[in-house]
């Protein structure tokens, strides 16, 4: 028993050798599987269907019950803990989005609350207060039922209520692939910008490699047979992909994808130069994109950009050594 | 959207309030019509005696007591029972008890009431055991079929969110499966006030009683008067029943 790995102490969530079988079934839905997942860390799950992902997510909350291996949250095996006890603790949000729609927006959202036995008082205020942090004013939703919602207000709310205890860990399944496309990105954005302010740990499954590009911090690919083909980075996995079934999978494009992953920040380090006099540049923050940069140089018919870093001054970078910078990862990455 | 959505929810809850004041006038005008057709008789002393106020009062309240006890009884086996059936484990059983119900009311009812008075005697809870029997199926089949087509996504949020299976029962779909369960109370409902006339060959009195001494006596008013009363309660219980099927139906859905 002692020569069993234990979690780090960064570690919120430690899946330990974690396998799932069902009866009856020649190959396992999940194998083995070993996964770190830090604390405030956003890591999505993605691969092709039957691939396992969905199975892993259910396995952290214990929906589905793993044959094998050990599960730890915040440093606990849970694996054998209440189960009742351990999602009320674990955020859960589904393509579904499943309001109940016999319950007010309110009460859908004090669901966990209430078992938990919030008072009243205290559960609406609560609600109140999530409504606003997602987006929707609470004098006008907080008492309106589910399908008075359009698709996306609904998986707001849904979002909202995994909230609702304040749960250190989040887990989403397909949360956006209900929402119609043009809401979808938009949510997307919102709920990058919600996770910056609140830190949850958060496990998403998606089979969209740009929506798990564009939100993830870690990006696990999943690969037939349930094998784990690569866990890292987006700009890892678009840089170094492991093999051909990452290379598969990511599709093409990967150098031009890699542009709105990589910062102005950077790629002046790799080529600092002082403004040419006479020369035709805009102003970029450090902290944009690449991708971002070159759209505001080609957009203004600038020649190349100029970036102020703090302290030192501003760097100049014309189009040519931006471009050359972008597509060289190793320098990024060392 | 919303706005539309709620003028939606408005428009259709008017619609059901308007058709709420059609059943009780069509009672009425049914009343009406059995008074004056009554009134313009000449009555001879048998049909005098049948048609006294104080027995045609007496068989109303035996059908009522009758009605609502077997009722009552039902929903109290019915909803449990179905909401047993559908626990995962026995869901098998499930198949074997509505096959059982399926039979029990393909069975005529008068044939099931005198297996019964064979069996256990007359009187008025062997009538309403016979009741019950043959209204079990639709509050069984409904409750069943009620928490079924809940959707499964709502039941896996719930579980996701800590609930235990009971509180997702009491919380889920309980709730969601009351309009289906109250539809099939309501058929109970009126089935019994249908069936419980033939209480009347059983020696447990309602209206059915009228209507055989009727029959008996060849007294066509005496007749006429049994069956437009069962049908005036049965209309009556019809409203009721949809007034509170209106006000149990969870909002929202």
């Amino acid at each position: 028993m002692s020569d069993r790995p234990t979690p780090n102490s960064d570690a919120m969530i430690f899946l330990d050798q974690v396998s799932k079988r069902y009866p009856g079934q020649e190959t396992a839905a999940v194998s083995e599987l070993s996964m770190e997942i830090k604390q405030g860390e956003f890591v999505v799950l993605v691969g092709p269907s039957g691939c396992g992902k969905t199975t892993t997510l259910r396995m952290i909350n214990r929906l589905i019950e793993p044959t094998h291996g050990r599960i730890f949250i915040d440093g606990k095996d849970v694996t054998h803990a209440d189960v009742d006890d351990l999602r009320r603790g674990i955020g859960y949000v589904i393509q579904q989005i499943g309001l109940l729609p016999h319950l007010t927006i309110a009460d859908n959202i004090a669901l966990v609350p209430r078992m938990l036995g919030v008072k009243k008082s205290e559960r609406r205020r609560r609600a109140q207060e999530l409504l606003e942090m997602v987006g929707l004013d609470p004098a006008l939703y907080a008492d309106r039922y589910p399908r008075q919602l359009s698709g996306g207000q609904q998986q707001r709310v849904g979002v909202a209520r995994a909230l609702a205890a304040d749960p250190p860990v989040m887990l989403m399944d397909e949360p956006f692939g209900a929402v119609d496309p043009i809401a979808r990105e938009k949510l997307q954005m919102e709920f990058v910008r919600l996770q910056e302010r609140i830190r949850k740990t958060i496990v998403m499954v998606t089979h969209d490699i740009d929506e798990a590009l564009r939100l993830g911090d870690r990006i696990a690919i999943f690969g037939p047979g349930s094998r784990l083909a690569q866990f890292d980075t987006p700009l890892e996995i678009l840089s170094n992909p492991a093999d051909d079934f990452v290379r598969d999978f990511v599709g093409s494009g990967a150098p031009v994808r890699r542009l709105s992953l990589l910062k102005v920040s950077d790629v002046i380090a790799a080529t600092p130069s002082d403004l040419p006099s006479g020369a035709n540049a805009i102003a970029v923050d450090a902290g944009e994109s690449v991708h971002r940069a070159l759209e505001l140089v080609l957009g203004s018919r600038a020649e190349g950009i100029e970036v102020s870093v703090p302290g030192d001054g501003s760097r100049y970078l014309d189009l040519q050594t931006l471009l050359t910078a972008a597509a060289q990862p190793a320098k990024v990455l060392s | 959207m919303s706005t539309a959505a709620v003028q939606a929810v408005t428009s259709r809850s008017e619609t059901r309030r308007s058709r709420t004041w059609v059943l009780p006038l069509v009672v009425l005008a049914l009343l009406g019509a059995l008074w004056a057709y009554v009134g313009s008789l000449r009555l001879d002393s048998i049909e005098t005696r049948s048609l006294a106020s104080d027995v045609v009062l007496t068989a109303l309240w035996e059908h009522v007591q009758l009605v609502v006890a077997s009722t009552l009884l039902t929903i109290a086996i019915g909803v449990p029972l179905g909401v047993l059936l559908t626990r995962p484990g026995i869901s098998r059983a499930g198949v074997v008890v509505l096959a059982a119900a399926n039979a029990s009311q393909a069975v005529p009812s008068i044939g099931v009431l005198v297996i019964l008075a064979m069996v256990f005697g007359v009187g008025f809870w062997m009538a309403v055991v016979a009741l019950v029997l043959y209204a079990l199926l639709p509050v069984l089949r409904n409750t069943m079929v009620g928490i079924r087509q809940v959707d499964p996504a709502l039941i896996d949020a719930g579980r996701g969110m800590g609930m235990s299976p009971r509180e997702v029962l009491l919380t889920i779909e309980l709730p969601l499966a009351v309009p289906v369960m109250l539809a099939g109370i309501r058929v109970a409902l009126i089935l019994n006030v249908g069936v419980a006339t033939l209480a009347a060959f059983t020696n447990a009195g309602g209206l059915g009683s009228i209507i055989s001494s009727g029959i008996s006596l060849d007294r066509t008013p005496v007749l006429v008067v049994g069956s437009a009363l069962t049908m005036a309660l049965a209309l009556t219980v019809d409203w009721l029943a949809g007034l509170a099927e209106r006000a149990l139906r969870p909002r929202g859905i």
